[in-house]
């Protein structure tokens, strides 16, 4: 189960960050799917010979991230799906790109309620015609 | 009969979160002070490894720890126990394996185990069982007779006889062989740590350390030096490594020394190495903007064996 999971204790990066990042580029290309059950803190620890605590704070990592869920009686399940987390990606991108709007204006001098203003009247023209 | 007062004796002190606190510990060899004013927490359910170079005082504090050393001064609870008033029940629930382990050499793997069962408070047999048929000891051979990692193997299974909420380990892996340590090392993480016991283990072998351990604490002559989680660490403490486009000048690196989180610093003609504690990656975004003369800024993490050669130089500025 965990064998794509190929962890190096001598790095500078940390375990639990190692851990998280490759299960969730496991599910962003799809060989972990919705309903996945992910192995025990116990199984893990024994497969890759690190202290349980680190998977522990890993797996609540990825929880908040809610890429996967605690289920009782069954285990931690993934929830997310490759799709939903692209469209995650891409809405992070577009937040991202708001901030450089923002810091471009900043630059040029643009005062804040005038910057609100611009960004009102172009939500208003694209979401109010949407809605008529 | 179990008098009253010896039941209340038995009640181990609530701790909250921690199997063993030290605090202010000294413990002295002759005139030679081992441990100095040595302070430190292992948090309950953690694999803490305990390291420091030779000498630093590890073997001592282990022993001072589990009752074998009075201390000079200082206080220690273990499971919440003292270390000088409660020793006896201390040790019943903490399993204790050392570097040469007192193991009678003319006695076979299985009169050892007797020994051990008719000497303790409370025994499991089944996990001892399991584990020296995990380890695949024979019953019949007498002590002497075992290898040096069959004899740690056989010491940690009768370890595991009294169910310890706490394991002390000495050097657990030294002398055994690559596979012998892997798979001692494995027990220790998938079937100790993982059914929620404290394993608390000095090493100098950093790279095992490294993999198998949630928290570290470093001590030189005596002291502690650092605690903490290792990914915690792993995460605050960095380098930063600046090449400016000439050799700074002692103003340009008091700039750099005033800066947040900035520690340690290293030069050598238009290089300098600091070291960052905090958001390194926010620190060289700051000063990237800050309009510094430099050619390049880099982030460097640190690995286990980085840090602790950082933490052995900045302490001997530092005393």
């Amino acid at each position: 189960m965990a064998i794509w999971l190929d962890i190096n204790p001598r790095s500078g990066v940390p375990l639990y960050v190692q851990i998280v990042g490759q299960i969730r580029h496991a599910i962003e290309v799809g060989a972990l799917q919705a309903g996945d059950q992910l192995p025990t803190v116990r199984q893990l620890a024994t497969e890759l010979t690190i202290a349980p605590n680190t998977i522990v704070k890993a797996y609540n990592e990825l929880q908040t991230m809610q890429l996967v869920e605690s289920r009782a009686g069954v285990g931690t399940v993934v929830i997310a799906s490759s799709d939903e987390m692209t469209r995650a990606r891409q809405v992070e991108a577009i937040r991202g790109r708001l901030g450089a709007v923002v810091r471009d204006a900043s630059g040029l001098g643009v005062e804040a309620d005038v910057l609100d203003a611009f960004y009102a009247d172009e939500v208003e023209r694209y979401y109010g015609e949407q809605g008529e | 009969m179990v008098t009253t007062q010896e039941k209340a004796i038995a009640h181990p002190v609530e701790l909250g979160d921690s199997a063993i606190e030290i605090k202010d510990l000294v413990v002295n060899y002759g005139s030679k002070r081992a441990v100095d004013r040595l302070t430190l927490s292992v948090p309950k359910g953690s694999v803490y490894g305990f390291l420091g170079p030779n000498g630093a005082g590890k073997t001592t504090t282990i022993k001072t720890l589990l009752g074998f050393r009075r201390p000079d001064a200082g206080s220690a609870t273990v499971l919440g126990y003292d270390i000088v008033a409660n020793s006896v029940e201390l040790r019943a629930r903490t399993g204790y394996v050392s570097e040469v382990n007192s193991l009678y050499d003319s006695l076979t793997v299985g009169q050892m185990n007797d020994f051990c069962r008719s000497t303790a408070r409370q025994w499991n047999q089944a996990a001892v069982d399991r584990y020296i048929k995990m380890f695949n000891l024979p019953e019949q051979v007498r002590v002497r007779q075992l290898s040096k990692g069959m004899g740690r193997q056989l010491a940690f299974s009768l370890a595991m006889g009294s169910d310890p909420d706490l394991l002390i380990l000495d050097e657990p892996t030294s002398g055994l062989d690559p596979i012998a340590r892997h798979e001692l090392l494995n027990r220790l993480v998938g079937e100790i740590a993982s059914e929620g016991k404290t394993v608390f283990f000095s090493s100098h072998i950093l790279s095992e350390v490294e993999a198998v351990a949630d928290w570290i604490g470093i001590i030189k002559a005596g002291h502690l030096v650092v605690s903490d989680e290792l990914d915690h660490l792993k995460q605050n403490q960095k380098v930063l490594k600046l090449v400016y486009t000439e050799p700074p000048t002692a103003q340009e690196l008091d700039v750099l020394k005033a800066m947040p989180g900035v520690g340690r610093i290293e030069q050598e003609g238009r290089s300098v190495r600091a070291m960052v504690d905090g958001d390194a990656e926010a620190l060289a975004r700051s000063i990237q903007a800050s309009g510094l003369n430099l050619r390049d800024i880099d982030v460097v993490g640190l690995n286990l064996e980085d840090l602790f050669l950082e933490y052995m130089k900045e302490d001997e500025s530092g005393y």
